[in-house]
């Protein structure tokens, strides 16, 4: 609480030097920004031989962009990519162009990519430390903390909140901040009281596969929604996730159920595209990415299919996404229950898990796409826990359904 | 003194009118003005406009190089170029303005690969008034998320 209170603070003081200090080209924003800071100032040469660079063929810049991009492809080197889209409105706009979504490269480059899907044919390797003494998670990219070190790029935190009848656990991108007035606030996971069914909330409202096909042209509708959704976070569902009961208190791993309700069975069905937000539905100086324009394959068929299709077929494209778990083998000779994790989990527990689609015959899913694990949670050691995820869930979903596990669960075990 | 000059050899003439006799081979190196010779569209002088004598003078130097040294180790001719391209900001630019226009596209490499490597590690402070100067400041959203993603400064 103590420190939300401080960054919002600080952040009024912010603003108030922006205007203060008299530089008549600023634009007054909706979204505050500290001003900035006091780097070392500029030397007079530098002063005195401006700007010729600002005239540079857009090509050129966009080879320059390309030249970063492909080399940096690692934290916290990759700090220089975004660099460039922090310059002014045209490098934004032209690395925006450079810059494929995570689903396109396997790689996470603003913060946004974390509500992007993620690869189709790979998976992201991320870890989560546990704090006990505060109850925070925090989520970083890489193989395992022994691997990358300090330098582990953190991706999110989460923040365990009980209150009377459940338990709320606030995701944020920043290591700290889990106020929900702030900026870096993204999400929550609210439990019931038995633990046993948990929502995922999004701060912002779903991308909708529609908007995003149809590109510009019916962008001004939703411009209103746009403009009003940066004032206090909202509480979009994500998705439901339901643990069973353990009525019989046999020993065995938990068994869970994630109906995804942010994305269409479509995502995983031949040529279907999951919703790929391009920003946080904040600003207008964001571009419309056109990567996403080309891309609703599945909505052409929506459109134009033959009337003479039945009815369900439209509908069943559209059912939610649901995950369950991968069931695990009974091995005869260690006397427990198992699942292969490729050596990413290393200590048994019954908060380890796999899940897969659950998908029924008449949904037309591949057979691969079945088998497919999206994603993986596991054990390596005291308050380390790894998880892989893959196409169509996004850094953000996985992290929930993941914190959904830590979650204490006397019933179902 | 065009009638003198010997076969495969092509005058360029920057945009302030000095003249650089020069092997076609060398010139052709950019492929506006190998459109121009195959289009036989070009007397013996052609002009560049845009680049003057100075920057023309280093564009001729990097291809010659380039073109003698086809059979050099490769290494060399990255030293070669490294060394090249390290030069002011102002000549940095008109070179690179130059390289783009004439279409000389080894040269536009090195230059994109070298400006690349200058903007890398830089604070976004830094790249601005390196390349935009001082008088461009709009604050764009998502720089204060940014900032705590990168754990960094971008404003």
């Amino acid at each position: 609480m103590g420190d939300g209170f401080k960054i919002k603070l600080r952040r009024r003081a912010d603003r108030k030097c922006v205007h203060g200090c008299g530089r008549s080209h600023i634009a007054p924003e909706s979204s505050p920004s500290p001003s900035p800071s006091p780097s070392p100032s500029p030397s007079p040469s530098a002063l005195s031989q401006q700007s010729c660079w600002a005239n540079l063929p857009r090509e050129l810049l966009l080879d320059i962009i390309h030249r970063i991009e492909v080399s940096q492809t690692l934290w916290p080197l990759r700090r220089d990519v975004v660099a460039c889209a922090a310059v002014c409105r045209s490098w934004r706009e032209t690395t925006k162009e450079v810059v494929r979504t995570p689903e396109q490269c396997g790689l996470l480059t603003f913060p946004i990519s974390l509500k992007q899907p993620g690869p189709r044919d790979s998976l992201i390797q991320c870890f989560i430390k546990r704090e006990r003494a505060t109850s925070i998670y925090r989520l970083y990219l890489g193989l395992s903390p022994a691997l990358s070190g300090d330098a582990s790029k953190l991706l999110l935190a989460a923040r365990k909140v009980r209150r009377v009848t459940n338990t709320d656990i606030l995701i944020s991108l920043a290591a700290d901040d889990f106020s929900r007035a702030s900026d870096t606030y993204i999400g929550k996971l609210r439990s019931n009281f038995l633990g046993t069914k948990l929502i995922i909330y999004d701060s912002q409202p779903p991308c909708d596969h529609a908007i995003q096909s149809n590109g510009r042209s019916h962008r001004k509708v939703y411009s209103k929604q746009q403009l009003s959704c940066r004032g206090p976070a909202g509480n979009y569902k994500v998705a439901t996730i339901s643990y069973e009961l353990n009525v019989l208190r046999t020993r065995g791993p938990r068994r869970m159920m994630c109906t995804m309700h942010s994305i269409p069975i479509s995502a995983i069905q031949e040529g279907g595209t999951a919703p790929t937000p391009s920003t946080f539905g904040t600003c207008f100086d964001e571009p419309f990415s056109p990567l996403l324009v080309s891309k609703g394959k599945n909505l052409v068929k929506f459109g134009f299919g033959s009337p003479a299709e039945p009815f369900e077929s439209v509908h069943d494209t559209r059912d939610p996404l649901i995950l369950k778990n991968k069931a695990p083998r009974w091995h005869e000779q260690l006397q427990c229950w198992c699942l292969n994790f490729k050596g990413r989990v290393t200590v048994a527990s019954v908060k380890n898990f796999q899940l897969v689609a659950a998908v029924e015959a008449h949904q037309n899913v591949p057979a691969a796409e079945q088998e497919k694990v999206i994603l993986q949670f596991g054990k390596i050691g005291k308050d380390i826990f790894t998880m892989d995820y893959c196409y169509p869930l996004s850094a953000f979903q996985a992290f929930a359904i993941c914190l959904s596990s830590f979650d204490t669960k006397p019933a179902c075990e | 003194m065009s009638s003198s000059l010997e076969k495969n050899m092509l005058i360029l003439r920057s945009s302030d009118g000095e003249e650089f006799i020069v092997p076609e081979v060398v010139a052709v190196m950019s492929k506006a003005i190998k459109n121009m010779v195959e289009d036989e569209c070009a007397s013996n002088t052609i002009p560049v406009p845009n680049v003057d004598a100075n920057i023309l003078a280093m564009v001729i130097e990097f291809c010659k190089k380039h073109d003698e040294s086809e059979a050099e180790a490769a290494s060399d001719l990255k030293t070669f170029d490294s060394e090249f391209v390290n030069r002011g900001q102002e000549a940095l630019y008109d070179l690179i303005t130059a390289a783009n226009f004439r279409d000389v596209k080894e040269l536009l490499d090195a230059l994109c690969q070298n400006v690349a490597e200058m903007i890398k590690g830089k604070s976004v402070h830094h790249i601005r008034i390196q390349f935009l100067g001082y008088q461009l400041f709009e604050i764009l959203t998502s720089n204060f998320i940014w900032n705590i993603w990168c754990d960094r400064d971008f404003d």
